[in-house]
């Protein structure tokens, strides 16, 4: 039986997914280091609270438990993480751009689109509609190439690490919304490597900084050929 | 019979692996490392025996499985770890004695050896295809502080490369992952085991073809990537050129076999679904891109790990180009040469660390004439050399020969001449410059000692198995592979 | 008859609301600042009196000024009112909304603005051309976003009419509180701040020459026709926050012609606007003025938002 009725469940979860998109946007529109931290923060919030929608609304344990999941490792563990490397390595706390913010929002406005494109055939199927979380397709992939996006045109080493957490985030949104998650056991595992992923590319951070005296990674060119 | 296996093989590395994080001396590093891979071998060999006896072997709930296909990766894989274990030891030491890395960093290797090694068998084992996923990913973070184990600007920056770029192609496999998850939930309900790959193969006509294509796309970067299919290989050169040499072995010859399995997998599962021309036509094209790709960078190179490296890119285009024809014969072909690769890629990087180790460098033009310097590993460095480009009698002759006669055969005839033009091509270079490295003036240079008895023999019997399998496969052997062979075939 | 009457009424009606109530509107602007500063402030009717002072007093033209200079005020003035004819404030449709739709809004807009720049240059004084190239190249990015932000609405409804648009709204409160629908209100606030020349792109109440925009351009207005010209800005503000209050919250408005209705809308359309001004009197007190160059992506922001926002119409619906 449906605890929450379905007119406000599609649209707190279409306005969820948006607010993850819009996340998205503004961590390409932001200078400072200690700002991305705190938009992926808020975007795992946004995505812990749209698959609390779905667990409630299903009944789902698994989703629940990846809800846990998500607040406890993406928006609490690894931005503390995140913000610790940040303090400790005392850069400069501006992010350094190779495609400047006006072009980069343009740029990635067309991957909204492309990825609406993208998305259509995986609509079409047949069944796809027996699910009211479909149409949320989109915005996960635009995430996910946002957040690849991010990684290409973003210099700093700890950027690169929030644009791919942002496309795990994309990543997770897409399975919400097609398949309402994978397995609860295989959604346990990804949880665990992107911590421990996380905690690896956070130490290599410290460890970088250390020999280059500098986290920007157009320094590191030593190896050619 | 199947737990007890199943559980050998996972838990024997993971127990090593805590052991080694826990243990304080040299001795008991090296000993429970050497115990430990080797059990983990014999438990593969058992498997593959048994797997023979039976066909398949799972576990009750079905989340682990093995069939001749996993069991003969298992082999290969547990194999190349022991052998890598046996050469870690002469060669750290070698370290340990000239100072240059911490009991630390010593204990901290042969821990992450041990989870590297659980990760790759976790993969092989999988009958879940996201674990198979988790598993490839973990293999990627047990590895990033082994390529960083020098800690120098260069290790480091490879180590970062690596890890990037081995994630994010790894988060657009996941996709595929998810988009295959779709297909067959939408068919069989979120409450059946539909991730697993036995169900997923019983209802694989009934998938959407149209979103089965679209995830083997994300599927064939992704764990492309991985296994270092050209656009996606820029990594490999680094993380193999600055990894300690036992580790760039090990890369080379377990890590790619795991992750092409993975995209076997996948690939058997499309061609199930819509039929083998689709994931033909992508593969032929990897695959030839990364043989023609890997070229001029072997013919320039100065870097003797990163040769190897490109050796390797190569080496995986012709892999995956053999699945991607698609007939057994092929099929027969690389898995066949995925064995040889192995072996042989083990023995090259074996025999390039103990040349780093007596003439410090690992660039080419530094290191000559070295059959007089250390002719035990010039001579067994040149018989890999042979054995790379596929001069017969070695082993790797016999699959590239498969491999062109499939070609040939179904009638691919364009992409297999180019194939062969440039393994020739290939050959021309590989032998350049290890003659000039093996045979160049030795004048100034004393005689050395040519690494340990136990890296000694261990070298001689990578070189024997090469001239084995080239010669003649043993029955067993023939008939896993024959198996294996099956299994693709759907 | 009747109906000229009441169409008669309505413009009036209409018209008063608006060039009444917006030097209201700066008021409590300018009082919720104060407050939030912890000083007492202007009384909010403070701004009537500053217009009629203006009024009274002597224009001072600069000799080197053209006919454009004295002919701009009441440009402005004109055209701001025709506006006023074409936005919904307290009912809809409004008796002459088909004179024009949005894109007439945003054209008119572009019309006082230019002229204000045309005049900004025409007196030669250094600060005048500055000004007009900084809020040239402002409206550049702003009146893209504004338009599309609308557009997303307007997609909604199916026209590009105001009164039509907001009508079918008020009709269907179903459709309004979706995904696109509260982009396109970020969007459009974010126009509205840089339109009415508010913090954090423009400073009102400041003349320091490495910031000001606005009051660059209309430094060498005195008198009679900075009364004109202030007046025209505090309708400007007015429209733009009843675009907001009516596309997005359209509760309360009257679309029959009742005395309650209309009362009610009244009242719900005074409290709707004196929301909106705190609104942007607490995102002016909160925020520091952006440096010039920092400006255009925060504009690049509303704009993105804006295109997003009718993206998102055509994937998530509305």
């Amino acid at each position: 039986m449906p605890i929450i009725d379905q007119q406000t469940l599609v649209r707190s979860v279409d306005i969820l997914a948006t607010g993850i998109l819009v996340t998205a946007f503004l961590i390409i529109s932001s200078k400072s280091l200690t700002f991305y931290v705190r938009l992926f923060a808020f975007q795992s919030i946004l995505l812990g609270m749209l698959s609390l929608v779905i667990a409630v609304r299903y009944g789902e344990t698994h989703i629940l438990t990846a809800a846990v999941l998500t607040f406890v490792v993406k928006a609490f563990t690894i931005p503390l993480l995140l913000n610790k490397v940040i303090d400790r390595i005392r850069v400069r706390k501006e992010v350094d751009f190779s495609i400047n913010i006006t072009v980069s929002l343009i740029i990635c406005g067309a991957i909204v689109i492309l990825s609406n494109s993208v998305a259509q055939p995986i609509l079409q199927v047949q069944r796809a509609g027996s699910l009211f979380t479909t149409k949320v397709l989109p915005i996960s992939i635009a995430v996910m190439l946002i957040g690849l996006f991010v990684m290409i045109s973003r210099k700093k080493a700890v950027t690169q690490i929030i644009g791919l957490l942002t496309m795990e985030n994309g990543l997770f949104l897409s399975g919400l919304s097609i398949t309402h998650g994978m397995p609860l056991i295989v959604e346990v595992g990804i949880f665990f490597d992107i911590l421990v992923a996380a905690l690896i590319l956070g130490l290599f951070v410290f460890r970088i900084n250390k020999s280059f005296e500098t986290i920007d990674i157009a320094a590191m060119r030593s190896l050619r050929h | 019979m199947s737990i007890v296996l199943f559980s050998l093989l996972l838990g024997i590395p993971f127990v090593s692996a805590i052991v080694c994080a826990l243990s304080p001396g040299r001795r008991v590093l090296e000993s429970v490392t050497a115990t430990g891979t080797g059990l983990t071998f014999l438990s593969a060999l058992v498997l593959a025996h048994e797997v023979l006896k039976h066909t398949f072997l799972s576990s009750p709930n079905a989340f682990f499985y093995a069939d001749a296909l996993s069991a003969l990766l298992a082999a290969i894989v547990t194999g190349s770890a022991f052998a890598t274990a046996l050469y870690s030891f002469g060669y750290l030491n070698a370290h340990v004695a000239a100072g240059t890395i911490s009991a630390g960093q010593l204990r901290l290797y042969y821990a992450l050896l041990n989870v590297f090694l659980f990760t790759m068998v976790l993969v092989l084992l999988s009958n879940n295809l996201g674990f198979l996923w988790i598993g490839t990913e973990a293999t990627t973070l047990a590895t990033a502080f082994l390529v960083a184990f020098y800690d120098t600007k260069r290790s480091l920056e490879a180590a970062w490369k690596y890890v990037i770029i081995c994630s994010v192609g790894i988060a657009l496999a996941l996709f595929g992952v998810i988009l295959t998850y779709f297909s067959s939930v939408t068919i069989a309900g979120s409450s059946s085991p539909s991730l697993l790959w036995t169900t997923l193969m019983i209802v694989a006509k009934k998938l959407d073809p149209a979103i089965l294509r679209l995830a083997y796309v994300f599927i064939l970067i992704g764990f492309g990537t991985k296994a270092g299919l050209a656009p996606m290989h820029t990594w490999k050169p680094d993380a193999y050129g600055e990894a300690p040499a036992p580790i760039s072995g090990l890369m080379a010859g377990g890590l790619v076999n795991v992750a092409l399995y993975s995209l076997m997998r996948f690939t058997v599962l499309v061609n199930k679904a819509v039929g083998h021309e689709f994931t033909s036509t992508l593969l032929i094209i990897f695959g030839l891109g990364s043989i023609i790709i890997a070229v001029p960078f072997i013919l320039l190179q100065q870097n003797i790990k990163r040769l190897l490296a490109y050796s390797s890119v190569e080496h995986v285009g012709i892999i995956a180009f053999a699945i991607g024809l698609a007939t057994p014969l092929a099929y027969l072909g690389a898995l066949l040469h995925m064995l040889n690769n192995a072996i042989v890629k083990l023995l090259l990087f074996f025999s390039a660390g103990n040349l780093r180790l007596a003439y410090h460098s690992k660039i080419m033009r530094r290191i000559e004439g070295a059959v007089h310097v250390v002719p035990f590993t010039a001579t067994v460095f040149l018989i890999g050399v042979f054995a790379v480009t596929g001069w017969p009698p070695f082993g790797l002759f016999v699959s590239e020969l498969t491999i062109v006669t499939a070609g040939f055969t179904a009638g691919h005839f364009l992409p297999t001449i180019v194939f062969l033009v440039s393994v020739a091509t290939v050959f021309v270079g590989f032998i350049y410059y290890a003659s000039k490295m093996a045979f160049g003036s030795s004048e100034g240079r004393e005689r050395q000692i040519d690494s340990t008895p136990m890296t000694r023999i261990l070298l001689a019997a990578l070189a024997l198995l090469l001239l084995c399998f080239g010669l003649l496969i043993p029955a067993p052997l023939m008939t896993l592979l024959r198996n294996a062979a099956t299994v693709m075939a759907g | 008859m009747n109906d000229i009457i009441t169409n008669a009424l309505l413009l009036i009606l209409q018209l008063g609301v608006t060039v009444l109530m917006a030097p209201f509107i700066f008021g409590i602007i300018k009082k919720t600042k104060a407050r939030i500063q912890n000083r007492r402030g202007p009384s909010i009717f403070q701004p009537y009196a500053d217009l009629t002072k203006l009024l009274k007093k002597e224009v001072v033209i600069s000799e080197n000024a053209s006919w454009l200079f004295s002919f701009t005020p009441y440009l402005l003035i004109a055209s701001t009112l025709v506006i006023v004819i074409l936005v919904p404030t307290v009912f809809a449709p409004l008796p002459f909304h088909w004179i024009g739709d949005i894109i007439t809004v945003a054209y008119l807009l572009a019309l006082g603005r230019f002229f204000l720049a045309l005049a900004g240059l025409d007196t030669a004084s250094g600060f005048g051309g500055l000004g007009s190239s900084r809020e040239m190249s402002i409206a550049s990015i702003v009146e893209p976003a504004m338009m599309l932000s609308i557009f997303a609405v307007a997609v909604t409804a199916g026209s590009t009419n105001l009164s039509i648009v907001v009508r079918s709204l008020s009709t269907t409160p179903a459709s309004i509180f979706n995904p696109s629908h509260l982009l396109a209100f970020v969007a459009l606030f974010i126009v509205t701040i840089a339109e009415t020349g508010r913090i954090p792109v423009d400073n009102p109440e400041t003349h320091l020459e490495l910031t000001m925009i606005h009051e660059a351009m209309i430094l060498e207005y005195s008198g009679r026709y900075l009364a004109f010209i202030e007046w025209a800005s505090q309708m400007k503000m007015v429209i733009f926050l009843s675009l907001l209050a009516n596309l997005f919250f359209p509760i309360g408005l009257a679309t029959v012609l009742s005395p309650a209705a209309l009362g009610v809308s009244i009242v719900a359309f005074v409290a709707k606007m004196t929301l909106l001004a705190i609104g942007i009197a607490l995102v002016e007190s909160t925020n520091a003025k952006l440096r010039l160059f920092r400006v255009p992506d925060l504009l690049m922001t509303a704009f993105i938002l804006s295109l997003l926002s009718l993206i998102l119409y055509f994937i998530v619906g509305a």
